[in-house]
């Protein structure tokens, strides 16, 4: 009992020793800097967040401003209606497409050699230049000769005036110069056109 | 006198409690923190010394300390408990990883005889030489004791914290630090009559 009484003691005396000792002061420094730079370090992510915020404005109203300019490129486009990379029969430019339609005679077995010969002459000059009201079946282009066989096809259609088909070798009708008409075009993989059909 | 019941007096005089000063240094107060460490600042320097023995080590882990209080804002809840027994838990939590981390011999090197004793007047030479005796041999019972022990002893006997608030600091239920308390007071009894009883022999 004397023992544990003066442990109780001891061990008082020993609390009095050890709480008059005091944290060191010079962390007292230390810690009002980290304060300090505590209140700094909040204002750096919320800095951080506004240019975030404003590069992401930035962004949208760039994406926004190609979207606009690209929507007004596409309408001014000429009328171009496309479809891409659909793969059509292979159109071979036969032109007795053509000619079997405007000559009708090719059921029409030829009876003399005169007669064989006028067809034929006929049949040749309706092939080399179809006229624009016989296209209601795709017909090969006379500009397309001479070039290499497409691996893939697509069908571009678009409008044009019946003047425009002087360039692709084609027959301008007399009084559908002026006119407007839809045709789509058979393309090959290098962008030429191949065949030709009106649609309207 | 508690330091924990003298606190609770500077309070009701009208400084700002422990909660506003942590508000106040999170808001970048340097004056709030100040005011927090010299608050608080020497219950925890004086747990980690004495349970480190290393000035070097109390300072470092005392800044840590503090600076858990700006960093782990979340973790301190005024409702659960005095910012003082978080401190100390914190302390505590961090002098436990550096002792995982080194070796516990680095931990000894503290001058045991560098504290001035308080003595009574009455006591003749031979008292004081005694009773210095004992002290010294409580103390180095205190260091020999395992750490779980001595923290129990350092926080109930010599900061006379209450054993729910040592409860709150160690994380562990009362019982149990009532428990340590005993085990830790009954090895040091065992080791103080031993002392007494050697002394005793040489005086004969």
């Amino acid at each position: 009992m004397r023992t544990d009484r003066e442990l109780d003691e001891i061990l008082a005396q020993i609390g009095r020793e050890h709480r008059a000792v005091d944290a060191p002061d010079s962390l007292e420094a230390v810690l009002f800097a980290a304060a300090g730079n505590r209140k700094r370090a909040d204002r750096k992510p919320r800095v951080r967040m506004a240019w975030t915020l404003a590069a992401v404005a930035t962004l949208l109203v760039v994406i926004a401003t190609a979207g606009v300019v690209w929507q007004s490129r596409i309408r001014q486009w000429p009328r171009m209606q496309q479809t891409q990379s659909v793969p059509v029969r292979r159109v071979e430019p036969e032109p007795k497409l053509a000619s079997a339609r405007v000559g009708g005679r090719e059921s029409v077995p030829p009876r003399s050699g005169v007669a064989r010969r006028s067809a034929r002459k006929e049949r040749d000059s309706s092939a080399k230049e179809p006229t624009w009201n016989s296209l209601d079946e795709f017909v090969a282009l006379p500009v397309s000769e001479g070039l290499p066989p497409a691996a893939e096809l697509s069908v571009v259609r678009m409008e044009l005036r019946g003047s425009d088909l002087q360039q692709y070798g084609l027959q301008t009708p007399a009084d559908g110069a002026a006119r407007t008409m839809l045709a789509e075009f058979v393309v090959g993989e290098d962008g030429l056109p191949r065949a030709i059909r009106i649609v309207r | 006198m508690s330091m924990f019941k003298r606190q609770g007096r500077r309070r009701r005089d009208g400084e700002l409690s422990d909660e506003e000063l942590h508000r106040a240094a999170l808001a970048g107060s340097g004056e709030a923190m100040a005011a927090l460490y010299r608050r608080h600042g020497g219950l925890v320097y004086r747990f980690t010394l004495q349970m480190s023995r290393n000035e070097a080590i109390a300072e470092e882990i005392t800044q840590e300390v503090f600076l858990a209080l700006l960093t782990q804002i979340d973790r301190f809840d005024a409702r659960r408990g005095a910012l003082s027994t978080w401190l100390c838990g914190v302390a505590r939590r961090q002098l436990w990883k550096y002792l995982a981390r080194n070796d516990s011999a680095a931990m000894l090197d503290l001058d045991q005889e560098g504290a001035a004793e308080v003595q009574s007047p009455s006591d003749g030479p031979v008292e004081l030489l005694l009773r210095h005796e004992a002290v010294a041999a409580v103390r180095a019972g205190m260091d020999e004791l395992p750490p779980g022990l001595r923290e129990v002893v350092i926080l109930c006997a010599l900061e006379e914290m209450s054993y729910e608030q040592a409860a709150q600091v160690l994380a562990v239920p009362v019982g149990t630090v009532r428990s340590r308390l005993h085990r830790a007071k009954a090895r040091l009894a065992a080791l103080l009559h031993e002392e007494t009883a050697s002394t005793e022999r040489k005086r004969r």
